[in-house]
C-alpha cells in the first residue's frame, strides 16, 4: 500500500494542478475573454469597428447603459430586483424637457430627487408592505411609465431656446465626451461607496446572509431602501442623459433598459441570489453587451435577427460566467 | 442474546480499500467497513475524517478511485442513489430529502406512484393505506395527509427511515442496509429514545449504520464501532464494556485530559452586575424571571427543549418581544424586540445555526470578523483595508482560525473553524454579554477544546456570558452558575464554581 505505482500518482497531480487553475479563474475573467473573443469577430467582419469615432459610439452608448446597470446592482446585490427602472428613465426623459423649459438648471436636482424618491418609494414597499421586490418593482414600474404617458403621451422634443442646458449631458472636454464622464465618474463614486464605507458593506451582508446581517445589528430595512434608492437615482441619471443627448423625451425609452441591465450585471457574472459580485464584473458586463449591440450593426446584421442574437449571446454569455458554486440550485 | 446472534451474523455490505481524493485533498485512503446482518454499526470520526464522503460512496453518489464494494459477497458498482436502493442500500442525511409542501404519504412513494394505480388512476385510498402500514412499527402517530412541514424533526427522520425500508423491501432486499447521518442531533432527548427503540426493533430485519458526532448515545446503542480518523481507517470493534475516553484517544489521537472543560482556568467572577433581567416574561413562552449576570460570569441555562430556555435567550437578544419586566445591559435598557439596540447596547449571539445565522458564508473571512468593527477600521472617514487586514490578522491569530488566507471565503472552512470566525466577530467588537447557543455543536473534538479556551480567556477578560450546551457535563464543566428550567418556568439555580459542581444525575433529577 505504501509503493504506489509513479503513474498512478502523476495523472492525478496534473488533474490537481488543472484544477487549481480553473478554481482560480474569476467570472470577470471569462467575461473578459468574450469581449475579446466579440470585438475580434467584429472587427474581422468591419475594420471601421475599431475607427476611434465607433469606439466613441460604443463607450458613449456603454457609459449610459453602465449607469442603468450599476443602479440595478445594488438591488439584485441586496438579493432583489428593481423592474422600475424602465419606467422611471421614461418618465424623467420627459419630464425632464418639461422641466427644463420651466425651471432651467432645476431640472437636474428635481429630476435626480424623484428618482431617489422613486427608488425610496420600492423600498418601502419590500422593507414595510413586505411584497418581494420582483413583485413590487412590477407594479410600481406599470405605474410610473403610465405617467410617463401622462406627462406626455407621445415623444416630445425640446424647444431650441433650451438647449443650452443640455450642453452639461452634450458637451465634451478635450474631445472626450461628458456622457462618458458622466459614467466614469458614477462607476469611481459608487467603486467607493461600496468598498469604503459601512452602508456599502452592508449591502453585501444583507445580500449574503440577511438572518446573520440583521442578528448582528444590522438596520436591514435602511439598507435595502438604501439599495433601492441608488438604483431609483441611477435610472433618473439615465433618463436624462438619454433627454439630453436627443433634445427631447420620450415615454417608452425606457423599456429596453429594464432587461439590458439585469443583463449587463448577470453576463458580468453577479448571481441573482445577491451578495456577490461588485462594480467591476457590472463593467465587463456592459462592454460586452455594448460591443455585441453596436458590432452587430456596424457588421451589418438583420435588424430583425439581432434581438434572437442578442438573445443568445446573453444565455451563452451567462453560461460561461454564471458562478455555479455559489447557486446549489437553479430555479 | 448478544453473542447468539453475533454467530449467525453474515457480512452484507463491504467496502475494501476505497480511496476517493478532492482536489488538494485525499478525503478517503484505502478505508474499509464491513456491514454484517442484524447490527447497528456506529460510525464515528471528527469532523472531515471522511464519514459523509464514505456514506457518498456507498449509495453511489460519488464513485471511489479506489477499491471495490462487495455486496452479499458479490462485487457490485453503485451508480447513483437510486441504483444503491435497488441493492437494498439508503441513507437518510441530518438535512433530510423530503418535500415540505407534499403530504407524508406522497412523499413516501414519490416517484413510485405507479405501483398504486388503478384503472389508470391513482388510487390514495391504498397509498394512505400503505403509508399507515408502513409507518405502525415506527411508533410515531401522524396524519399520513398532513403536509411533511408539519412534521417534528423527529417524525420527519421516521417518514425517511420508513420510505428506504419499503424501497428496499419492494426491490426484494433481503437484509436492506439504512445508513443513518448524524440522526440525533435534531431530536431532543426523548426523541432520542424513541428513535433507538426503533433501530433496535429494526435490526432484526436490517442494518443499520449510525453515524454520531455524540460518543454516549453510539457506545450504548451500537454493536459495533468503526472509527475514522484523517480519511484512514483507526479501529473496528465490538462496544461491549468500550469507555468514552479509549474512544476519544482514538478519535483525536492523543490522550484527553481529564480536565476536558479547562476547569483549573475558572474565575470567580467580578462584583459588577453586566447583565440584570427583572420580571422578564412572555406569554406561552416563559414565565416570569429574574436573574442577574456578573462580570466574567459563565451562565449555564439548563432544560429539555420547551423548556423556554430557547426562547428567554432569543428574547435578551433581542430577536423576539417579550410581554413583561426589563433587561438591563451595563445600566441601560436597550429597547425590547429589536436586534439592532441589544447589539449596540453590548449583547451578542452566537446561534446554533452557525451557516445559516451566523455568518455571510461567500464573503471572506476578514469580512465576517470585521463587519461590526467596520466604523472602527476607518482612516479619514473611509474604512481602511490596511486596517481591515491588521485587525482580521491579530483575531485569527488569537482564535486560531485555520484558513489558507484572510480574503478565503468562510463556506469553505470546517464548522469549527466558523464557530470561531464568529466568536471572533462578536469578541473584537467589545461585546459586555455573549450568548452562546451550543456553540460546539457539530465540532470536532479538537476544535470544542479550542473553543472552550477562547471562553475561559474571555471570560477572564471580564465578558459576561449565557450558554446553553449539547451535554449536561458541558453546562457543568463550563458555567459558573446553572439555571434550571423546567415548563416554562425557572425553577432553580445552582452554584458550579470550581470544587462544587453538580454531578450530571444530580441535575437531570430537576431538569425532568
Amino acid at each position: 500500500m505504501e509503493e504506489k505505482p509513479r503513474e498512478r500518482v502523476t495523472q492525478p497531480d496534473v488533474r490537481k494542478a488543472a484544477m487549481r487553475l480553473i478554481g482560480r479563474v474569476k467570472p470577470v475573467h471569462l467575461t473578459i475573454v468574450l469581449i475579446l473573443v466579440v470585438g475580434t469577430f467584429m472587427s474581422v467582419g468591419n475594420k471601421e469597428f475599431l475607427s476611434l469615432y465607433n469606439i466613441d459610439t460604443i463607450l458613449s452608448f456603454g457609459a449610459i447603459l453602465l449607469i442603468a446597470a450599476l443602479g440595478q446592482m445594488f438591488a439584485i446585490l441586496i438579493g432583489g430586483i428593481d423592474l422600475s427602472v424602465g419606467g422611471t428613465i421614461s418618465l424623467i426623459s420627459v419630464m425632464f424637457v418639461f422641466l427644463v423649459h420651466s425651471v432651467g438648471y432645476w431640472a437636474y436636482p428635481i429630476c435626480l430627487a424623484t428618482g431617489l424618491v422613486l427608488g425610496y418609494i420600492n423600498g418601502v414597499i419590500l422593507t414595510r408592505v413586505k411584497i418581494p421586490s420582483f413583485i413590487a418593482t412590477l407594479g410600481t414600474g406599470g405605474i410610473i411609465t403610465s405617467l410617463a404617458y401622462v406627462v406626455s403621451p407621445r415623444p416630445i422634443s425640446a424647444a431650441s431656446d433650451d438647449y443650452g442646458y443640455f450642453a452639461v449631458v452634450n458637451g465634451s472636454v478635450w474631445g472626450v465626451s461628458n456622457v462618458f464622464i458622466i459614467g466614469l465618474v458614477t462607476f469611481v463614486c459608487i467603486l467607493a461607496f461600496l468598498r469604503f464605507s459601512r452602508a456599502g458593506r452592508n449591502i453585501y451582508f444583507v445580500g449574503s446572509n440577511i438572518k446573520m446581517a440583521w442578528m448582528s445589528g444590522t438596520d436591514i430595512a435602511e439598507t435595502r431602501n438604501v439599495a433601492f434608492m441608488l438604483c431609483g437615482l441611477c435610472a433618473a441619471m439615465v433618463g436624462i442623459i438619454i433627454s439630453g443627448v436627443r433634445y427631447g423625451g420620450d415615454p417608452v425609452v425606457g423599456t429596453s433598459y429594464v432587461l439590458n441591465s439585469v443583463a449587463a450585471v448577470v453576463v458580468g457574472g453577479t448571481a441573482l441570489t445577491g451578495g456577490t459580485g461588485g462594480v467591476v464584473s457590472v463593467l465587463f458586463g456592459t462592454l460586452f453587451l455594448s460591443l455585441l449591440d453596436n458590432g452587430m450593426n456596424v457588421v451589418g446584421i438583420d435588424q430583425y435577427f439581432q434581438q434572437a442574437l442578442l438573445g443568445v449571446m446573453i444565455i451563452l454569455g451567462v453560461a460561461v460566467t454564471f458562478d455555479r458554486t455559489k447557486t446549489p440550485v437553479i430555479k | 442474546m448478544e453473542t447468539t446472534i453475533s454467530r449467525t451474523q453474515t457480512v452484507v455490505l463491504a467496502a475494501e480499500g476505497i480511496t476517493r481524493r478532492f482536489p488538494g485533498v485525499t478525503a478517503l485512503d484505502h478505508v474499509s467497513l464491513e456491514i454484517r446482518s442484524n447490527e447497528i454499526l456506529g460510525l464515528v470520526g471528527e469532523n472531515g475524517a471522511g464519514k459523509s464522503v464514505l456514506t457518498k460512496i456507498l449509495i453511489g453518489i460519488y464513485q471511489a478511485d479506489e477499491g471495490r464494494i462487495w455486496l452479499n459477497g458479490n462485487e457490485v458498482v453503485m451508480n447513483g442513489t437510486s441504483d444503491a436502493i435497488q441493492k437494498g442500500i439508503g441513507a437518510v442525511f441530518q438535512e433530510g430529502s423530503l418535500i415540505p409542501n407534499l403530504s407524508v404519504t406522497e412523499n413516501l412513494f414519490l416517484c413510485h406512484e405507479a405501483d398504486f394505480l388503478q384503472y389508470g388512476v391513482l388510487s390514495k385510498r391504498r397509498m394512505a393505506a400503505e403509508a399507515r402500514r408502513l409507518l405502525l412499527p415506527m411508533n410515531i402517530d401522524i396524519d399520513v395527509d398532513a403536509p411533511v412541514a408539519s412534521l417534528s424533526a423527529a417524525a420527519k427522520q421516521m417518514v425517511e427511515i420508513a420510505r428506504v425500508l419499503w424501497l428496499s423491501e419492494k426491490y426484494g432486499a433481503s437484509n436492506p442496509v439504512v445508513i443513518l447521518d448524524e440522526p440525533t442531533t435534531v431530536l431532543n432527548d426523548s426523541e432520542r429514545d424513541t428513535l433507538f427503540d426503533i433501530l433496535n426493533k429494526l435490526k432484526r430485519r436490517a442494518s443499520i449504520v449510525f453515524i454520531s458526532h455524540r460518543l454516549q448515545e453510539v457506545l450504548e446503542n451500537c454493536d459495533r464501532i468503526v472509527v475514522l480518523k484523517d480519511g484512514q481507517n483507526v479501529t473496528d470493534m465490538p462496544t461491549a464494556g468500550l469507555q468514552i475516553s479509549e474512544v476519544e484517544k482514538l478519535l483525536v489521537g492523543h490522550d484527553f485530559s481529564g480536565d476536558r472543560f479547562r476547569e483549573n482556568e475558572q474565575l470567580a467572577p467580578n462584583e459588577p452586575v453586566t447583565l440584570k433581567i427583572e420580571q422578564m416574561g412572555k406569554a406561552g413562552a416563559f414565565e416570569p424571571v429574574s436573574f442577574d449576570v456578573h462580570e466574567g460570569e459563565i451562565i449555564s441555562l439548563v432544560g429539555l427543549v420547551g423548556s423556554g430556555k430557547e426562547e428567554l435567550c432569543r428574547c435578551i437578544a433581542g430577536l423576539d418581544q417579550y410581554d413583561t419586566g426589563s433587561v438591563t445591559i451595563d445600566g441601560t435598557r436597550p429597547r425590547k424586540g429589536s436586534s439592532r439596540a441589544a447589539v449596540l447596547g453590548g449583547i451578542g449571539h452566537v446561534p446554533i445555526e452557525r451557516r445559516e445565522e451566523g455568518l455571510a458564508l461567500n464573503l471572506s473571512v476578514a469580512d465576517n470578523i470585521n463587519y461590526l468593527v467596520l466604523d472602527k477600521l476607518k482612516w479619514a472617514g473611509l474604512i481602511s483595508s490596511r486596517l481591515e487586514k491588521e485587525h482580521a490578522r491579530r483575531w485569527v491569530a488569537e482564535c486560531l482560525v485555520k484558513t489558507p488566507s484572510i480574503g478565503s471565503a468562510c463556506a469553505g472552512l470546517s464548522g469549527g473553524n466558523q464557530q470561531k470566525v464568529i466568536l471572533s466577530k462578536w469578541l473584537s467588537s467589545g461585546v459586555r454579554l455573549l450568548i452562546l447557543d451550543h456553540p460546539t455543536r457539530g465540532i470536532d473534538i479538537g476544535a470544542k477544546d479550542e473553543v472552550y479556551r477562547l471562553i475561559r480567556k474571555f471570560a477572564k477578560s471580564g465578558i459576561a456570558m449565557i450558554i446553553m450546551c449539547d451535554t449536561l457535563e458541558e453546562d457543568i464543566g463550563l458555567a459558573n452558575r446553572l439555571l434550571v428550567m423546567r415548563e416554562r418556568r425557572l425553577i432553580g439555580e445552582i452554584d458550579a464554581s470550581p470544587g462544587h459542581k453538580p454531578s450530571p444525575q444530580e441535575l437531570i433529577k430537576l431538569v425532568v
